[in-house]
C-alpha cells in the first residue's frame, strides 16, 4: 500500500476528471436556478422552498376568481382578495428545487415518450439484427455450399463500412422512398450487423458437429436448429451483443438527427434532450441537467450492476 | 468404404438439400448487406460525380468538380485540418492514457477494479448529454471550470502565465474562443474514450505470462522499464494495433460534441468542422448531395484503408 500510494495519487487525480461532468450534471440536477448562478449549495444544494415564475404568471387570479373567492375572504375589498389569492398561488407555486426540476424535465416536454421511443428503437433493432444474423452465421459456421467462401468475403468486406459514413446515401434512399419522419428510418440502416454475423459465427465455429447431428436425426430443419439448438448455446455470446447493440443505439444520436426532423412524437432522448437545449433558457440548467440524468442514469446503472458482462459487450470488438 | 459406394445418391440429396437451406438462411442477410451497405457506397460514389439535389428531377454530371472543390476551398481544408487536429491528437492520447491506466489499475489487483469501473462510466454515458455538462462546465461565467480556475487567483499559480493572463483578463471562453475550441473537443473526447482502451488492455495483460517476467528478470532485465520494454509491450502488440485502429475509426466520426456546441457552422471560424459536421451539413442541411457524397467517398477511403492496414498488420502477428 505504501509502495502504491503514487499510483492512487494518480488514478485518483483521473478520478476526479472523469466523475467531474457526472458530478455537475446530477448536482445541477438537483439545485435551484439562484444557486446555479451563484454556484452555492454544495452538492444538494439548500432545498429550499422556490416558486416557480411560471406558474404564479400562468395561475394570475382574474375578475371571475375574485368574484368567486369572495365568500371565502368576507370583509376585504377586492385588492385584498387579490392579495390573498396570489398568496396562495405561489404557495400552490412553491416546490423544492429537485422537484421542481424533475417535474419540469417531465412536463416541459414529453419525457416519457421519448424514452419509450428509444425502448422501442433499441429493441426492435437488438431483436431484428438477431433475426437475420443468426441464420447466416450458422450457415456460414455450420453447413457447406458452394459460394460460402464468397459470402462471407462479404461479410469481411461489409466490416470495413460503418453506417454512420454513409449516412448521407442511405438518407436520401430512404427520402426517396417517403419513410423519413417514421420508426422505420429509425431502424431499418441498423437491422443488418455483419459485426453480429460475423461474431456469431465466430461462436458457432466452437458448437460441435455431433449436437447438429443428432437435432438432423430428429428430422429438425435447419431452421429450427438455428433456434432450438443453437440460439441456447449462445446465450452468452448473445447477451454480449445484445449489450453492445443496446448501449450504442440508446445513445446515438448522429442518425435520428438525420432522419427525425421536427416531429417530436419520434424524437429519441439524445434528441429530445438536445432540442429541450435548443429552447430553454438560463433558468432552465436545472430541468435539463435533470433530463440529462435521466437519459444516461438507465445504462450506467444496469452497468454498476452487472459490470462484467457490461465491459465484455462494449469491448466485444476487441474479439475480431 | 462400402457404404459410401453404396449410398451416392442420399449424399449427394443431403449436401443440395443442405446448400438449399443454406442459402435460405443467408438470404436475408445478404440482401440487406447488398441493400444497406453496398447500395449506398455505390450511390454515394455516382452521385459525387453529380450536382444532385433532393426534390431537383434532374441533374448533371459534373466530373471530378466536387473533389476539386474539396481540394481547394479554404472551408474544406479547414475541415481536413480540424478532422487530422483531433483524429492526431484523440488517438494517441486516448491510447497511451488507456495503456498507462491499465498498467497501474493492473499493478493494483483488485483494489484496481474500483477505478476500472469509474474510468469506463464515460464510455457508457450517452455522449450529448456528456457534452451538455460538459459545456456547462466549461461556461465562462458560471461554469465550475473557470471558478476553480478562479479560486488560483491570489496564490503562487499565478507566477504561470495562463494564471497571470486569466486572473488580470479572465480565463478563456474556451468553446467560443477558436484557439480553444478544436482541443476543448479533443479533450472531451480523450476523456470519453481512454477507458474503453484500458479495458481493451486490462484484457491483453492478463494474457501475457508470468513467466516472461521472470526470464526477462534473469536475463538482466532489473528495471520495472526494462520489463515494460521487453515483456509487457512486445506481448501487446496486437492489442495495440487493435486499439490504434479502432480509436481511429471513432475519432474519425466524431459528431455529437461538434453538433450540441456549435449547432451552426462548426465552431468559432471553422475551427472545429470535421468530416462528419461537413457530410451533415453539406448533404443534409444544405441538400449539396455532391459534394457531401464527395466527402462520403474521401471518409470512406480513410476508414478502409486504416482497418485494412490493420487487418494486414494482424496477419502479420505483429510482435514488434
Amino acid at each position: 500500500m505504501t509502495r502504491d500510494w503514487w499510483k492512487h495519487m494518480v488514478l485518483i487525480l483521473g478520478t476526479i476528471i472523469v466523475l467531474a461532468p457526472f458530478y455537475m450534471m446530477v448536482s445541477y440536477s438537483f439545485k435551484s436556478p439562484g444557486e446555479i448562478d451563484q454556484g452555492v449549495g454544495g452538492f444538494f444544494g439548500r432545498q429550499e422552498q422556490m416558486i416557480d415564475p411560471r406558474c404564479v404568471a400562468l395561475r394570475q387570479p382574474d375578475r371571475a376568481d375574485i368574484e368567486a373567492a369572495r365568500d371565502r375572504f368576507a370583509g376585504q375589498d377586492d385588492s385584498g382578495v387579490q392579495a390573498a389569492l396570489l398568496a396562495e398561488t405561489e404557495a400552490a407555486c412553491s416546490m423544492r428545487p429537485v422537484v421542481f426540476n424533475y417535474s419540469k424535465a417531465f412536463t416541459e416536454a414529453p419525457l416519457m415518450r421519448y424514452l419509450l421511443n428509444g425502448v422501442i428503437v433499441t429493441v426492435s433493432i437488438f431483436l431484428i439484427q438477431i433475426v437475420v444474423a443468426l441464420p447466416a452465421a450458422y450457415a456460414l459456421a455450420k453447413l457447406k455450399f458452394w459460394g460460402r467462401e464468397a459470402v462471407f468475403g462479404l461479410v469481411l468486406f461489409c466490416l470495413l463500412i460503418p453506417v454512420h459514413a454513409i449516412a448521407l446515401p442511405l438518407y436520401i434512399m430512404l427520402a426517396k422512398l417517403g419513410l423519413t419522419n417514421t420508426y422505420a428510418a429509425l431502424v431499418v440502416p441498423w437491422t443488418i450487423s455483419v459485426f453480429g454475423i460475423f461474431l456469431m459465427r465466430q461462436f458457432f465455429m466452437t458448437v460441435p458437429d455431433d449436437l447438429i447431428d443428432a437435432a438432423r436425426m430428429d428430422g429438425m430443419s435447419e431452421l429450427a436448429i438455428v433456434w432450438r439448438v443453437m440460439l441456447p448455446t449462445a446465450i452468452p455470446a448473445l447477451l454480449a451483443f445484445a449489450i453492445f447493440s443496446i448501449v450504442a443505439h440508446w445513445n446515438d444520436y448522429f442518425w435520428p438527427r438525420i432522419v427525425v426532423t421536427g416531429n417530436r412524437d419520434l424524437f429519441t432522448p439524445p434528441l429530445g434532450l438536445r432540442e429541450f437545449k435548443g429552447d430553454g433558457d438560463g433558468s432552465f440548467f436545472g430541468p435539463m441537467m435533470a433530463t440529462a440524468t435521466v437519459i444516461v442514469t438507465p445504462l450506467i446503472v444496469a452497468f454498476l450492476i452487472a459490470q462484467r458482462r457490461f465491459i465484455e459487450g462494449i469491448t466485444l470488438s476487441g474479439m475480431k | 468404404m462400402t457404404v459410401i459406394d453404396a449410398n451416392p445418391a442420399p449424399k449427394a440429396y443431403v449436401d443440395r438439400r443442405q446448400a438449399r437451406s443454406a442459402w435460405s438462411l443467408t438470404a436475408p442477410a445478404l440482401a440487406l448487406m447488398v441493400l444497406i451497405l453496398l447500395v449506398p457506397v455505390l450511390v454515394a460514389l455516382v452521385l459525387s460525380f453529380s450536382n444532385y439535389s433532393l426534390g431537383n428531377s434532374g441533374f448533371d454530371w459534373v466530373g471530378t468538380q466536387n473533389y476539386e472543390r474539396l481540394f481547394t476551398r479554404s472551408t474544406y481544408e479547414k475541415m481536413f485540418i480540424a478532422t487530422f487536429t483531433y483524429v492526431v491528437t484523440v488517438v494517441p492520447i486516448s491510447v497511451g492514457l488507456g495503456l498507462g491506466a491499465a498498467l497501474l489499475v493492473h499493478s493494483l489487483g483488485r483494489i484496481g477494479d474500483i477505478y476500472k469501473t469509474i474510468y469506463f462510466l464515460p464510455v457508457m454515458a450517452t455522449l450529448l448529454a456528456m457534452a451538455i455538462a460538459w459545456e456547462f462546465m466549461l461556461h465562462p461565467t458560471i461554469g465550475m471550470v473557470n471558478r476553480t480556475l478562479e479560486g488560483a487567483c491570489g496564490t503562487w499559480f499565478e507566477a504561470v502565465p495562463f494564471f497571470a493572463n486569466g486572473c488580470a483578463e479572465g480565463f478563456p471562453l474556451w468553446l467560443g474562443d477558436r484557439d480553444y475550441a478544436i482541443w476543448v473537443v479533443c479533450f472531451i473526447g480523450i476523456w470519453q474514450g481512454f477507458g474503453f482502451n484500458m479495458v481493451l488492455y486490462l484484457a491483453g495483460l492478463t494474457s501475457v505470462h508470468r513467466e516472461l517476467y521472470h526470464a526477462a528478470e534473469m536475463d538482466g532485465a532489473k528495471s520495472a522499464w526494462e520489463r515494460f520494454r521487453l515483456v509487457t509491450w512486445p506481448a501487446l502488440g496486437p492489442t495495440t494495433v487493435f486499439v490504434v485502429t479502432i480509436s481511429c475509426i471513432r475519432a474519425f466520426q466524431v459528431f455529437d460534441t461538434i453538433e450540441a456546441f456549435w449547432p451552426q457552422g462548426g465552431g468559432p471560424n471553422k475551427s472545429a468542422y470535421v468530416m462528419m459536421f461537413a457530410i451533415f451539413e453539406k448533404g443534409i442541411q444544405q441538400n449539396l448531395i455532391g459534394i457531401g457524397s464527395a466527402i462520403t467517398m474521401l471518409f470512406l477511403l480513410f476508414v478502409m484503408f486504416l482497418t485494412l492496414i490493420q487487418r494486414w498488420l494482424v496477419e502479420r502477428k505483429v510482435h514488434y
